[in-house]
Order: C-alpha cells, then sequence, then structure tokens
C-alpha cells in the first residue's frame, strides 16, 4: 500500500464519519422537532378541548332562559317600542322643532380656508417696540410653517387675535 | 565454520518469523471472519425484526391532530351559529370493585365514608344510595357526566375501585330550549326524536362532522317564544302550548316549541312523557282559524267578489244539524265582518257555495291531506276523509271542524296566505338566500292581498285586539275549538289558537300559538277562548322577536285599510 493510497483510505474514512456524524446530528435533531411538533399538538389539543368546554359552560350559564329569568328578576328590560327606533332621515328629521317667533337666529360657524380669500396675516408688534417672533412677522413663511407641522389647512382665528393685539 | 555458524544461526529466526507471519495472517483471517459473521448476524437480526414488524406486530396507531380535534358526533348550530349540541370529551365516574385485585373489599376506607367524600364532591349526590351501592359490591355507573376538576377530586379521594374513564358527551349548552327540535342522544350513540334523529348518519359521518350543522332555527326567538308560552300556559292553567315562527317567505323554522318539554341532558320518565310534540305530530280541530282559508279559496273561485255582500246570520240547519255562532252577531253579516266576530254560519255557507270538491283542492294543495313537511320524525297524519265530501263535511271544515292538522300544517297555510299565494314545505335546516324551495301557488296575488287586509282588521277591530303590537302590524285570527272527546265534544275543554302574521304591510313571519285545554282563570278574565289567552302571548312575542328579525315598529306605517273599513261600522268585536 503507498503513502498515497493510505492517504486516500484515510481521507475518505474521514470523510465518512464526518457524513455519519452529521446524519447522527440531524437525525436527532428531526427526532427533537418531531417530538416538540406533537407535544404541540397534544398541548394544541388540551387547549382546543379545555376552550370548549369552558365556551360550553359560558354558553350554559348564559342560556336564554337563564338570561329570562335575570331579566325578570333582576333587570327587568321591556321589548323597545316604536318610538325607540329611527329609521331614516326623515324621522330623525321629525325630532327637529321649527324656530319659534322672535327666537334668536340660528349661530352659524363658518371658517375660511387658506385658498379662499383669506386674509393675510398682519404684522405682530411687541408693546416693547421689538417683534417678539420673527416667525410671525413673515406672514407666509409662518403659515406654511405651521400648515406643514400641523398637516392641515389654517383657518382664520390666529390672523384676528394678531390683528387685535396690533391695535 | 564461520559462513557455516552464520548460516546455522541466521534459519532458525528465519523460519520464526515466517511462523509468526502466518499466524499472524490466520489470526486476520480469523478476526475477518468473527466481523463478518456480526455484521451478518446484525443483518439477520434487522431481517428478523422487519420480518416481526411486517408480520406479527400491529402498526402503530396515526394519531394526528385533524383527527384528535374531530368531533365524535358533528355540533349543531342555530343559524347565527350558536352551538345547540356538541360533543365533547368528558368523564364519567365509574365504580370497578375489581381494581384492588386482591379479592378483599373493594375499598379501602369504608362505603359509607366514601360516599360522604363523593358528597362533597357532588353536592346532589344521595349518600344513603351511594352507600348502598358501593356496599353491594357491583360495578356500574355512580355518575355519567363528571368534570375535570371533579375529576382531580375525585381522584384525591384515593380509592382505586373509582375509575374516572374518558367518555364523549353530548351537551346540550341550552339545556331545555328546543329540545323537541334538536332530540337527544341515547346510551347507543345514535340520535333520537329531533334532528339528532334525521341527521343521525350526517352528524357521525367522518367526512363531514368536522363542520357544524347550522339549523333554521334562532335561539333568540326560540328562547324568546318559549319563555312567553310558558308563562301564557302557566297563567291559563293548560295542559300544553305549541308555539311556531316561521318565515312566509323560505319556509324556515325560526323557532318551534312544544311545551311542556324535556330536558336533552338529563333523559328521565318524566322528560320521555313530555317528547311528544305538540307541534308537528299532535293534530287538533284548529276550528275559527280556517275560515280565513275559506274565505280566500272562496276568493280565488270567484265565489265571494263582493265583501259587501251580506249572508245570512241565523242558526242553519243542515241535515240534521243545527250550526250556530256563540252569540247573536245580528240578523246578517258581510265577510270582513264574518271574521272579525268569527261566525259559523257564514262560514259554512260560503264553504257551501265554493263547494266541496274546490274547497278540498285547496286544502290538499295547502298539504293538510298529508304529514306536515319538516325533517323531524314526529310529524302526525291529519284527520282527513278522502273521496267526496258531503255537504255537511264541507260546511263544518270551513269553520275548522271535521279536519284535524298540526299547528305546522296550520302555519305554513297562513305563510302562503299572506306572502303572495305561494305554498312553502317547511324545513328546519338553514335555507341560503336564494336556494328557497319554489313551492305552489295556491292563491293569487290578489286573495293574497285582500286576507292581509281582512287579517289585520281581526287584530285591529276583532278578536285579536290584544295582539296588536303597537308599531308590528299584527295581523290574524283566533280560534277556539271544543276538543272531541268520546261521543262528541266536550265543552270545557278547547283548544285556543292563534295563527298570525307581521308586519300586515309585507309580511314576514307567521306566528302561531296554540294552547291545549286552557282554563277558566283571573288571569283570562274568566275566559277560555283565545283572545284571552293565546292572543295575549302573541302580543307579548311579537315586540320581543320583531327587533331581532329585523322587523322594527313604526307607528307610522300600516297596510290600507280605508277601503273595507267602512264595512264594518265602528268596528269592535266579540272577545
Amino acid at each position: 500500500m503507498t503513502q498515497q493510497s493510505r492517504l486516500r483510505r484515510m481521507g475518505w474514512l474521514a470523510v465518512l464519519s464526518l457524513c455519519t456524524v452529521c446524519y447522527l446530528a440531524l437525525h436527532l435533531k428531526v427526532h427533537a422537532v418531531q417530538s416538540e411538533v406533537v407535544r404541540s399538538e397534544r398541548q394544541i389539543i388540551a387547549l382546543e378541548n379545555r376552550r370548549m368546554l369552558l365556551e360550553t359552560e359560558f354558553e350554559t350559564r348564559a342560556s336564554q332562559e337563564q338570561l329570562a329569568s335575570w331579566n325578570r328578576l333582576d333587570f327587568g328590560y321591556a321589548a323597545p317600542a316604536a318610538g325607540q327606533f329611527v329609521e331614516n332621515e326623515r324621522q330623525l328629521a321629525k325630532f327637529g322643532t321649527p324656530r319659534g317667533p322672535g327666537a334668536p337666529a340660528p349661530i352659524l360657524v363658518a371658517a375660511v380656508t387658506s385658498g379662499e380669500k383669506a386674509p393675510s396675516f398682519a404684522n405682530f408688534v411687541s408693546p416693547l417696540g421689538k417683534p417678539v417672533d420673527e416667525r410671525l412677522l413673515e406672514p407666509d413663511a409662518a403659515h406654511h410653517d405651521v400648515a406643514e407641522r400641523t398637516g392641515a389647512t389654517i383657518s382664520i382665528p390666529l390672523a384676528a387675535a394678531i390683528g387685535n393685539v396690533r391695535e | 565454520m564461520n559462513a557455516l555458524t552464520f548460516n546455522a544461526g541466521f534459519a532458525p529466526s528465519r523460519i520464526r518469523l515466517v511462523d509468526i507471519r502466518r499466524r499472524q495472517l490466520l489470526t486476520a483471517q480469523l478476526r475477518m471472519l468473527l466481523l463478518g459473521a456480526g455484521f451478518l448476524f446484525c443483518a439477520l437480526l434487522a431481517l428478523l425484526r422487519i420480518a416481526w414488524l411486517g408480520v406479527v406486530q400491529p402498526a402503530p396507531a396515526e394519531h394526528s391532530m385533524a383527527q384528535a380535534l374531530l368531533p365524535p358526533r358533528g355540533e349543531i348550530t342555530d343559524r347565527n351559529g350558536v352551538p345547540l349540541a356538541r360533543a365533547f370529551p368528558a368523564y364519567a365516574l365509574w365504580y370497578n370493585p375489581d381494581a384492588l385485585g386482591d379479592g378483599g373489599s373493594p375499598l379501602v376506607k369504608s362505603p359509607a365514608e366514601v360516599a360522604a367524600r363523593l358528597h362533597a364532591v357532588f353536592p346532589d349526590l344521595d349518600v344513603a344510595e351511594t352507600t348502598r351501592f358501593l356496599a353491594a359490591g357491583k360495578a356500574g355507573y355512580i355518575r355519567r357526566r363528571v368534570l375535570p376538576e371533579e375529576v382531580n377530586a375525585v381522584n384525591a379521594i384515593g380509592e382505586l375501585a373509582l375509575e374516572t374513564p374518558a367518555e364523549e358527551d353530548r351537551q346540550y349548552p341550552q339545556g331545555r330550549l328546543a329540545a323537541h327540535v334538536l332530540g337527544y342522544v341515547a346510551d347507543d350513540g345514535h340520535g333520537r326524536v329531533g334532528m339528532e334523529s334525521y341527521l343521525d348518519n350526517r352528524l357521525l359521518d367522518p367526512s363531514e362532522r368536522g363542520k357544524p350543522v347550522p339549523l333554521s332555527i334562532d335561539v333568540r326567538v326560540q328562547g324568546a317564544l318559549e319563555d312567553e308560552l310558558r308563562s301564557g300556559m302557566e297563567a291559563v292553567n293548560a295542559i300544553g302550548a305549541a308555539g311556531i315562527v316561521l318565515d312566509v317567505d323560505s319556509g324556515e323554522v325560526l323557532a318551534l316549541a312544544s311545551l311542556p318539554e324535556f330536558d336533552p341532558n338529563r333523559i328521565d320518565t318524566q322528560g320521555a312523557k313530555n317528547m311528544f310534540n305538540r307541534a308537528t305530530n299532535e293534530v287538533y280541530e284548529l276550528g275559527s282559524t280556517f275560515k280565513p282559508i275559506t274565505v280566500a279559496a272562496a276568493m280565488d273561485a270567484g265565489v265571494v267578489t263582493d265583501l259587501s255582500k251580506r249572508y245570512p246570520a241565523t242558526p242553519l240547519h243542515v241535515d240534521g244539524f243545527t250550526i250556530h255562532d256563540d252569540e247573536n252577531l245580528g240578523p246578517t253579516l258581510n265577510v270582513p265582518e264574518t271574521l272579525i266576530h268569527s261566525s259559523n254560519i257564514v262560514s259554512a255557507q260560503i264553504a257551501d257555495q265554493l263547494g266541496g270538491k274546490r274547497f278540498k283542492r285547496v286544502l290538499e294543495d295547502l298539504g293538510m291531506n298529508e304529514r306536515p313537511y319538516i325533517e323531524l320524525p314526529a310529524r302526525g297524519f291529519p284527520i282527513w276523509h278522502k273521496g267526496d265530501w258531503p255537504r255537511l263535511r264541507t260546511m263544518t271544515v270551513g269553520f275548522g271542524h271535521g279536519i284535524a292538522v298540526t299547528p305546522l300544517h296550520l302555519a305554513a297555510a297562513y305563510s302562503a296566505l299572506v306572502n303572495g299565494g305561494i305554498w312553502r314545505p317547511a324545513t328546519l335546516l338553514k335555507v341560503k338566500p336564494g336556494d328557497e324551495a319554489r313551492g305552489r301557488r295556491v292563491f293569487t296575488e290578489a286573495t293574497s292581498a285582500r286576507m292581509k287586509q281582512l287579517l289585520r282588521m281581526v287584530a285591529v277591530y276583532g278578536t285579536g285586539r290584544k295582539a296588536n303590537a303597537p308599531g308590528f302590524r299584527v295581523g290574524g285570527k283566533t280560534g277556539s275549538a271544543e276538543k272531541a272527546a268520546a261521543g262528541g265534544y266536550d265543552r270545557s275543554q278547547v283548544v285556543a289558537t292563534f295563527a298570525s302574521a307581521f308586519p300586515m304591510d309585507k309580511p314576514r313571519y307567521v306566528v302561531v300559538v296554540m294552547l291545549d285545554s286552557p282554563q277558566k282563570v283571573a288571569a283570562s278574565s274568566y275566559q277560555r277562548t283565545a283572545a284571552w289567552n293565546a292572543v295575549p302571548i302573541v302580543g307579548r312575542l311579537i315586540p320581543r322577536i320583531g327587533p331581532l328579525l329585523g322587523v322594527m315598529p313604526d307607528d307610522n306605517r300600516d297596510i290600507d285599510l280605508s277601503d273595507l273599513k267602512p264595512l264594518v261600522g265602528d268596528g269592535g268585536g266579540n272577545e
């Protein structure tokens, strides 16, 4: 037997034993996973049975007969009458009352969005003669900034408030 | 010499070397042989093992999760998926006197002590009886249904003879509710009485039992029906009651009750007595509730064309019999008045004009000559006379005597009266929208529209006023028929029925309530007729079930009665 062939044989043996070891490890792993699956399945079955038991118990304790007797003894709820149902807008509108004679006009609240003819922001001037907030001096920039931050259109009250301050 | 000596010295060692080499070769061969034999032995063992596994040993049972979760018997649910009957793994308490196996006393403690310990776990256990049972030393069930917590408590007693085998249990969470619809499962594992019996194969089929079977029953409606029926029945001391809520467009039974009922969770002798289903199995002469059918058949046949036509209301003498009304209703009556005041005399005349042949065919079209169409095994055969009807029979059937049908027959007929004239078989299985039975036309649309008006008038002006729940547009007809007894009728025993439908402007449900032998009591103002006992039940029931079934009360909506109103004057009828 030459040195080379002996080496080759030892190499094969090493490969074979490596494969065997790997196979054994894999085999053990598969078995471990399988038994875990079986255990989980058993757990699922047990939980499912338990769930069914609890659900059935719940259904039994809350049976129609029991609910009716509770209602009779404890709650005394009655079936709703026609007046308790509103089926459509017309019925809903029936609940509104017309304005009586001499009643004040209803207050209508309107908001002007920036896209429409919104008045520009008035300059904010401090009583000390010094601007308080630089951003407020540039209404457009401030406006955009606020709009960006809130992610919404801005409505008028801010400008009105500023106008008051200047006076 | 030297050479010789050398030769002589060398040769033996060489020979020894050869010898060693041969011996080692031999050893190696022997070892190889042993190794080969070892391998062969192992292979042989493996082969033998395979043969053993294949031939002798049974295959290991496959336990898949799907199989373990498959119920042993399918679940039954209501139309909304609420479980009505289900199987779940449970335990029983079994007494096994041979468990200790030493031939001595089966119990470690005394029977009385064990019975006392068991009584602590099951408070309703009869201690004396259990003590006797344990002392007798015979195997048997102590309890058929034990909860897991109770199993632990029983095991804690420490008696080997008390075994808790796992058993499949059929549980009816709603208890006695819908007992006649569901039936029960007997000890042999097969269903009895109700849908348990009808669906037995389907519920046991391994390929189908994983999926619950939805019934047409709505458990809330069933609960309300049984609740009202029971309180109504007890209030007037009736011996029994039946109630049906039927969908007029699909034939689905939303609720079906027969009282007194039994408990499918616990079948005892008392329960076995109550298994008889009054709603589908017992036939009654349902009396005046037949009058609308007579009138509708006459309208369809062109016999009644003018509702204002007045008929004489004086007692009729036919073939030696006298047909009379309970009270004098005046000299003449028109058709709406006939129904409102429930006149036997005029109904008999209308039936007479219609003729036995045509009337009989209409009743046959309504299925009154055969058992009711329903899945339940308990279906009563009507008392139905074949062949040509003599004149007197035609006239008595005109007001609901001389023919006996089940309340379910009546419910199906009323749904044909109000749904536009189509009769459909009733079903207890949930029907998918669009899959309704085709049915057959019995009445025309026009007749059905008129009948809706007339039935509504009975509830507004006549005997059905106590059922006129505000906003629900109820219509219906009462019937109080004396019960047949030996040699005629028993005047003291009546069957009080109210057949109704709601909402009358577009009928969706028929409600039939029947009381068997109600008594004259204070609750019914010392009256025995349906107006005082069956009608108020419907009046209380409809507001409870209407919103559940999608019928909202509405005071601004009603069927138009303006063309018939002048015909009945100020209304008002006898009650």
